[in-house]
């Protein structure tokens, strides 16, 4: 950042610099969202337009791209010929389900570690993150062989409690640092004043409900967003959409069409959620490393 | 600031005030966190400790069913031939076939081999990035627009990537082809080029998140430090090496482990795009442990599998909790 403080010359290099970065920055905008433009853009086409290119090095060739006439086939089809209301319903219960249960224990737990310090809580914390950090796959082995003892395996109470291995510990770890930056200092006054103990945990709720809003929406994101869990554990009973859009892959016939369809359905909701919580968005997503 | 006596008309005087306010200002902000939030650690918590215990019980406990026991049967079936009918004793021969296993051995080759090339280009671009960023007066909508390839399925990345990469009509098999740097053949199907392919969607999916923790950590540089150095007639290339660059250490180690953790926990898109193919060339050791759990169902050789995953994300998490604990302290 250019201090206001010091005047600052423009002189040959930085002018460079700055027209090298403004270059950077458009190459990489593109790179970037390119690739939702062209999934938008494709699950309006009929298949012989998606297909179509340009012959190779015909740079000008781009407006094939264009060159369509805008159908919802793509959409209906995943409603009428697969059942997709059923895929959109197994993921917000599985995502919301965890993501609820997750929060509320994680907030008591985190809320309670918070305020207490006791021997081997540091041992605590680190059986805590390291859960969270514990590969997916590897998670899942054991897993798989429990769930499949109790009966677990294909159904929505079985991912709900698959995608709390991952949303559990990541809503206590992240909380906890939220309770810190209360200061105890408000509920000590609260009691001085004759307020029982859970009266004074219930007056700094006001304070934390947004954050914890917030990463009930985050726990939700990622559950949403997972595909391994909802392909072993979930599979069969419990399919959720990341799922669901994979089995559109047929050995001999990809429909790509509803392909991008379905990941328009499965993306667009996710976007408009992070847009939301956009504040807490960094927080979370750095697990507390980083607060914006 | 606390003492700012009325103006005086001597300007040395004025210059050495404010030289004493910045000061006083800068100390404040350099003080460690735990001094300004008041942690309860210097009361006595007025609730009995055992009310707070109940208050984590639940959560630990469901954590214990979800966690604890499962790693107990983790070790357990490792011990085991276990297949889909049921497991009997094998002592340690499934780790000893492991030391024999190529794939295996090859799976971690891959697997730091993936890492190391998904981490260098996106700490270099993030970095970059969050520099250009910085300087930028759109500072907020371009971070919103870079935060969106994260917030997509990596399972749906893969598949959309598998679109853009197909040999017969994606779009960035047809960039690549115009620019001369590929032929006919996609580059998912040859063996040399499919690992770069992963690696691609990794980068585009995630350098983001390297890019909004460089950008806290470049509001972190202390401004005076750059300015003193550009009195000192220092380049705005030499600040940067010289004092941004060592003062986002700290956070970009962070990134770093988050994102080194996540390549091992994540691997919804390379299991979309090539599945670990073609060949071998793409099987990072979590594909190929995915393979052997849950196509052969061999599950018992797959625990053992797992559990050497599970070591060395241990190591790497007692390493990012000291790290995590540092810069926080100091910086605040």
């Amino acid at each position: 950042m250019a201090s206001r403080d010091v005047v600052s010359y423009d002189t040959p290099l930085s002018r460079a610099l700055k027209v090298l970065a403004g270059l950077f920055l458009a190459l990489y905008l593109v790179w970037t969202l390119l690739p939702f433009f062209v999934m938008f853009v494709s699950s309006f086409k009929d298949l012989l337009e998606a297909f179509k290119l340009p012959a190779v090095g015909d740079w000008a060739g781009i407006t094939v791209f264009f060159e369509f006439t805008p159908t919802f086939k793509h959409y209906t089809s995943l409603f009428t010929e697969n059942s997709f209301g059923t895929y959109i319903l197994n993921s917000l219960i599985a995502a919301g389900g965890s993501a609820v249960i997750s929060v509320i224990f994680g907030s008591l737990a985190a809320y309670s570690l918070s305020r207490v310090d006791f021997r081997g809580k540091q041992d605590l914390f680190f059986w805590i993150i390291s859960t969270r950090m514990a590969p997916v796959v590897a998670v899942m082995v054991p897993l798989y062989a429990i769930f499949r003892s109790l009966d677990l395996v294909g159904t929505l109470p079985g991912l709900i409690l698959a995608y709390t291995t991952f949303n559990l510990p990541f809503a206590i770890w992240i909380l906890k640092g939220f309770f810190d930056n209360v200061p105890f200092a408000i509920e000590e006054a609260q009691m001085v004043d004759g307020s029982t103990r859970f009266q004074a945990f219930r007056s700094i709720l006001p304070l934390v409900a947004p954050g914890i809003g917030a990463f009930v929406v985050l726990c939700i994101l990622f559950a949403w967003n997972d595909f391994l869990f909802a392909a072993i554990i979930g599979s069969g009973g419990a399919k959720t959409l990341p799922v669901a859009t994979r089995e559109l892959v047929q050995p001999q016939n990809i429909q790509w069409g509803s392909i991008m369809a379905a990941g328009v359905v499965t993306t667009a909701p996710m976007m408009l959620l992070g847009l939301v919580i956009r504040k807490y968005l960094v927080t979370g997503l750095t697990m507390g490393a980083v607060k914006e | 600031m606390t003492d700012v006596s009325p103006i005086s008309a001597n300007p040395r005087e004025v210059a050495a005030q404010i030289f004493r306010a910045r000061a006083h200002s800068a100390e404040v902000e350099a003080r460690p966190q735990s001094e300004i939030t008041n942690k309860p650690r210097s009361f006595n918590p007025p609730m009995p400790k055992r009310y707070y215990y109940y208050l984590m019980a639940p959560a630990i406990a469901i954590l214990a069913f979800i966690s604890l026991y499962p790693f107990f049967w983790l070790i357990v079936m490792s011990l085991q031939d276990v297949d889909i009918g049921g497991g009997e004793w094998v002592g340690f021969k499934n780790y000893v076939k492991l030391f024999s296993d190529g794939r295996f051995l090859d799976g971690w080759w891959l697997l730091a081999q993936y890492s190391v090339m998904c981490l260098g280009l996106q700490v270099g671009l993030g970095v970059l990035l969050a520099v250009v960023v910085n300087s930028s007066k759109y500072e907020k909508y371009l971070v919103t627009a870079l935060l969106m390839p994260m917030m997509m399925a990596p399972a749906v990345a893969g598949l959309l990537w598998l679109f853009l990469y197909n040999g017969t009509f994606g779009w960035y098999h047809w960039i690549l082809q115009s620019a001369g740097i590929l032929d006919n053949a996609s580059i998912l199907a040859s063996a040399n080029t499919a690992m770069y392919a992963i690696v691609l969607v990794d980068v585009w999916q995630w350098t983001p998140l390297i890019t909004i923790i460089a950008l806290a950590g470049l509001k972190r540089v202390p401004r005076d430090q750059l300015e003193a150095n550009m009195v000192d007639g220092a380049s705005p290339l030499r600040n940067f090496f010289a004092i941004t660059m060592p003062n986002l250490y700290p956070v970009l180690l962070i990134a770093v482990l988050l994102r080194f953790m996540d390549n091992f926990r994540f691997i919804d898109s390379v299991l979309v795009l090539t599945g670990g193919g073609p060949g071998s060339a793409t099987k990072i050791l979590p594909v190929y442990l995915f393979e052997v759990a849950f196509k052969f169902f061999k599950l018992g050789r797959g625990a053992a599998i797992a559990l050497t995953l599970l070591i060395v994300t241990i190591i790497l998490g007692k390493l990012l909790v000291r790290v995590f604990e540092k810069p926080q302290n100091e910086k605040g």
